[in-house]
């Protein structure tokens, strides 16, 4: 088995390596100054089951471009097998037609996977459960919420917290991690103005007064939904607000409000490379490595 | 030239939209159709395209104008995903107008362990839902078989052989600057009455992305004016060492003539410094203003010849017999 990695999250590709105690393959990506993409291979595929690692968070499209053409690299060079860990998946929240008008980018990408040569695919945490069936090549939606679970053992036994969905669409997810800890949950309801994205309102079902409520969403991008609803819990009573996202997309200024705002801790894994000036006091990065590295060898 | 139909509403039946590409250039094509046109692309706050096409497209032919020019990636997408919408929107057909088509130097294995990028657009493309796609000049012709849908591709030489002619240059050699344009250039010498052909040698190295050397020729420049062919000029290296080779031979005047201009990297102060007197270029990507105040670049639009390539689509008249000028 050989492993090859994109250029959106080396590192990650190099802790899921070690598991397999060995190195990623060498490629040689040059990008020309239009973006346009030149990818080479080194080492010989033939007849090899590969592994290809490679999140789609921003650039986006670019991601997108390098895995596609590394995975056709990978195909017209004999590859037998080529799965995909895509850690975070990019146009993910585009998987149905919200309006008239447009379309299902999730689901262009996931026909373009399977057309270049994808034969598997390994992601996390994806924004619905639903997504695994827009493919039709055996797709696994892995989970950092064990990961969360026993830090959350760790971090606050004893301290009778409350386990908060910050939106309806994070329901499953916190019943599971509920179930997973025996500790109790309530959701916010969130409303967004389905033409501009923004939130309008929210309000709490339940109650948190004297207790520490954990936040758990599948990702943090402007970081807003995390915020409000930290203000709103501390409003009714909460006595500090933590949060757990999986993918740390960090969109603009996120990563400085994040700071900012009331919420004590935030904790995050490494699906998406959180450049150095992205980083804050407040964030703890947890890894999934180990966790696609266990749904790589069974 | 056929009447373009018209619906029983009394709207044509066709729809142009444009993506963010060379939005300039579909503006002057929906002119000269007399026709909207409509651009359905926003960007969400983490980086992702969002496409909203506001018309109805319900049983209409749908023309997405979007060449692939820079940055590329984004580009190619937000085209996939224009296709995407369109076809969800119960279109008839979607028909992709993509004058410089991206990666498509990258059609075939030069060395091995490579992609074949110009296919894996090619077959996006195709998935994504097009019906049918136009090119312009595209890289080699052969490309047209990544694919099972209808390509056209149509020749840009119908916009710039006539802003040669207005040159009157006489005793003039057509010249490619490399092997590959050798029919390329067979052709201009046709459209422009050109007496001669030459041929520049160079060995690109493989090893170091776009850099090129002139070495040797085929034929004679000597005291002759002439016309260097190419279909692209990126960083100029190629055009720009024959054109100053050409010099050392004993050219005259020298001019280019380039389909697509993507002037990156050095390429304007390389031609600014060159032995060029004037690139003659079309509008197929979106110009930077650098590259529209350079004295040394006229710039003619190609809209006029894809607005005909469009009619004659919708009313089912011959491309071909656009080609030849």
């Amino acid at each position: 088995m050989l492993i090859f990695s994109g250029s959106s999250n080396i590192p990650l590709a190099q802790k899921i390596a070690r598991y397999f105690d060995k190195e990623i393959s060498p490629v040689e990506i040059f990008t020309f100054p239009d973006g346009e993409k030149r990818i080479t291979l080194s080492d010989r595929v033939v007849g090899e089951t590969t592994v290809l690692i490679q999140s789609t968070n921003s650039p986006v499209d670019t991601n997108y471009m390098e895995l596609f053409l590394m995975t056709d690299a990978l195909k017209r060079s004999g590859a037998s097998e080529i799965k995909l860990v895509i850690p975070y998946m990019g146009y993910q929240r585009q998987d149905h037609i919200f309006r008239d008008g447009e379309g299902v980018s999730l689901e262009v990408m996931a026909k373009i996977l399977e057309a270049v040569g994808i034969n598997e695919v390994f992601s996390f945490d994806l924004h619905s459960i639903k997504i695994p069936e827009i493919f039709t090549i055996p797709t696994h939606n892995l989970s950092a919420l064990p990961i969360f679970a026993q830090k959350i053992k760790e971090d606050f036994s004893g301290k009778e917290p409350i386990l908060i969905s910050p939106d309806m669409g994070g329901v499953r997810r916190i019943k599971e991690i509920s179930e997973m800890l025996n500790i109790p949950f309530t959701t916010i309801v969130k409303d967004r103005d389905l033409n501009n994205g923004s939130i309008c309102d929210s309000k709490l079902n339940g109650e948190v007064g004297g207790r520490q409520a954990i936040m758990v969403d599948d990702m943090m991008s402007t970081g807003e939904t995390m915020i409000k609803a930290a203000d709103l819990l501390l409003e009714k009573g909460a006595t500090a607000v933590f949060a757990f996202a999986t993918h740390a997309v960090l969109s603009g200024d996120a990563s400085q409000k994040l700071q900012e705002s009331k919420i004590e801790k935030v904790f995050v894994t490494d699906t998406v490379e959180i450049p150095e000036d992205k980083k804050f006091a407040k964030l703890e990065i947890l890894s999934i490595a180990k966790v696609a590295a266990d749904a790589l060898i069974s | 030239m056929a009447k373009t139909q018209i619906n029983n509403t009394g709207f044509p039946n066709f729809v142009l939209l444009t993506g963010s590409a060379n939005e300039p250039l579909a503006k002057k094509i929906a002119k000269l159709l007399k026709s909207p046109l409509n651009n359905p692309v926003s960007i969400f706050a983490d980086g992702e395209i969002r496409i909203k096409i506001a018309p109805n497209l319900r049983r209409r032919h749908v023309f997405i104008i979007q060449p692939t020019c820079a940055p590329v990636n984004d580009h190619i997408v937000e085209l996939l995903l224009m296709i995407d919408a369109a076809k969800r929107a119960s279109s008839s057909e979607v028909i992709v107008i993509m004058p410089y088509f991206a990666y498509s130097r990258q059609d075939r294995k030069e060395m091995a362990r490579v992609p074949i990028s110009s296919a894996v657009i090619a077959s996006m493309i195709a998935h994504a839902g097009a019906d049918r796609i136009l090119t312009l000049d595209i890289h080699s012709e052969q490309e047209e078989g990544f694919i099972q849908q209808p390509w056209d591709n149509v020749y840009a030489s119908y916009a710039l052989a006539p802003a040669i002619k207005k040159k009157k240059l006489n005793n003039l050699v057509v010249v490619s600057p490399d092997k590959g344009g050798v029919s390329r250039a067979t052709f201009y010498q046709g459209l422009v009455g050109a007496g001669e052909l030459a041929i520049v040698y160079k060995e690109r190295d493989l090893s170091v992305n776009n850099k090129s050397e002139a070495l040797a020729m085929v034929g004679d420049v000597k005291g002759k004016n002439v016309l260097l062919v190419d279909d692209m000029i990126d960083a100029g290296g190629t055009i720009v060492h024959a054109a100053d080779y050409l010099k050392e031979k004993g050219a005259k005047r020298i001019f280019a003539c380039v389909t697509h201009g993507l002037f990156s990297g050095e390429a304007l102060s390389r031609i600014s410094k060159s032995a060029i007197e004037k690139v003659i270029v079309t509008d197929s990507v979106k110009h930077r203003v650098e590259v529209v105040k350079n004295p040394k670049i006229e710039i003619v639009s190609v809209a006029p010849l894809l607005a005909e390539a469009i009619k004659r689509i919708e009313t089912g008249d011959s491309i071909s017999s656009l080609i030849i000028h």
